[in-house]
């Protein structure tokens, strides 16, 4: 399909080309969104950079090579978006307060707040209290890790495609995902205070 | 199985191992052959796709149908107002050899060169006429003054002026002036004492 865009574009025939776009649109919105929400953590953020990303996928339409699939060239487009704005990001923080957290270290959502419906109040609480800790395990991943950690189990992807979206060796890729794994599995599991030591460790035999 | 696992763990795999093997997607022979190791295994897999499905839930719940829908509005506008004809506002640049009048008439500039240029003569025409017209009247007036003025008289200096013959006698100024020593009193009173 995304062959046909590019077809359309080249001829001109933008109408159409924007027609069959939006299918490509509806497609992997989701997942992007997914994708950038996980990464940057931040909702209205994330919204901005998916819109970014596949405004930039169309106007960048004609650089589309065939051989490679759309959703792993869009998802590089995106995760360079979501990159430069975390750098955006870090360079604004330099000069502002820091922002009101949870007890989790979490920037509360207004979304978080909203009352889903089928559960009892026990099972949101327990479910909001699951999903914070989850949030704040990721967001204590460093960033590669958590890309192909997200990359790879929240989209399913393989190595050899989280490698060329993310640029990284796939041997790289694999050892990311292990080192997120195992650390993901201290947070959520032992708590803090074991992730505190397994820092220890690791900088110890960094020396 | 490494060394360690048959040493310290009696020969069951570390979870390291059996994260190895989960990610590799190599399944050890010792999870056939032991139920606690192969448990651990099943009990990781378990977490990991809850941990996934967690993550998943977060995401799905905040980018709900409806947003996601005018998140697609908003970029296929975006897109639509990319494929339109740039749109440049031309600005009214002057012809050449024209220039605007006030009342927004187009002038050639021409006319304008050729009107500075009598306005320049007609100047330096009427300032010549002036200066003589100014300089003969001046000239005789000053002979008639010189005729009717009495001869300069001789000694006479700043310090004689006579508040007698101003026009500040019986003013406060003149009393003021009265009251005040005068320079050429001081200068002889100076004198006639050394």
């Amino acid at each position: 399909m995304a062959i046909d865009v590019k077809a359309l574009h080249a001829a001109g025939r933008t109408d159409e080309a924007r027609e069959r776009y939006a299918e490509l649109v509806g497609r992997h919105q989701r997942r992007a969104a997914r994708i950038a929400y996980h990464y940057l953590r931040d909702a209205a953020d994330a919204d901005e950079a998916v819109q970014d990303a596949l405004v930039k996928a169309y106007t960048h339409i004609g650089t589309f090579r065939e051989e490679l699939p759309f959703e792993v060239w869009f998802t590089r487009i995106l995760i360079n978006g979501c990159l430069d704005r975390i750098k955006a990001r870090r360079r604004r923080e330099r000069w502002l307060a820091p922002t009101p957290v949870d007890a989790y270290g979490v920037e509360r959502n207004p979304a978080d707040y909203l009352p889903s419906r089928g559960q009892s109040p026990e099972e949101r609480l327990l479910s909001a209290e699951r999903r914070a800790q989850v949030m704040t395990a990721l967001g204590k991943l460093p960033e590669r890790q958590r890309m192909v950690f997200i990359l790879s189990h929240f989209e399913g992807c393989t190595s050899r495609e989280v490698s060329t979206m993310t640029g990284l060796n796939e041997s790289t890729v694999r050892v990311h995902l292990f080192r997120a794994i195992r650390r993901l599995r201290v947070l959520l599991t032992h708590g803090a205070a074991a992730d505190t030591s397994v820092q220890r460790r690791g900088t110890r035999a960094a020396r | 199985m490494r060394l360690a696992d048959t040493l310290l763990r009696r020969g069951h795999l570390a979870e390291s191992a059996l994260l190895e093997a989960l990610l590799a997607g190599n399944r050890p022979a010792h999870l056939d052959q032991c139920d606690l190791c192969a448990g651990r295994a099943a009990g990781l897999n378990r977490w990991l796709d809850d941990v996934s499905q967690t993550g998943l839930e977060t995401a799905d719940d905040i980018f709900t149908a409806e947003r996601l829908a005018g998140q697609q509005a908003q970029v296929l506008r975006r897109l639509a107002q990319l494929d339109q004809p740039k749109r440049v506002i031309a600005f009214p640049a002057p012809r050449r050899g024209e220039t605007n009048s006030q009342d927004g008439r187009r002038v050639a500039a021409g006319w304008v060169g050729v009107a500075a240029a009598a306005g320049l003569v007609l100047g330096l025409i009427g300032g010549q006429v002036t200066a003589r017209l100014a300089g003969s009247s001046q000239s005789a007036a000053d002979r008639a003054a010189v005729a009717t003025s009495p001869p300069p008289a001789t000694g006479t200096s700043f310090f004689d002026f006579d508040i007698e013959n101003s026009s500040l006698r019986g003013t406060p100024a003149g009393v003021l002036d009265e009251m005040t020593p005068r320079a050429i009193d001081t200068i002889v009173s100076t004198r006639v004492g050394g």
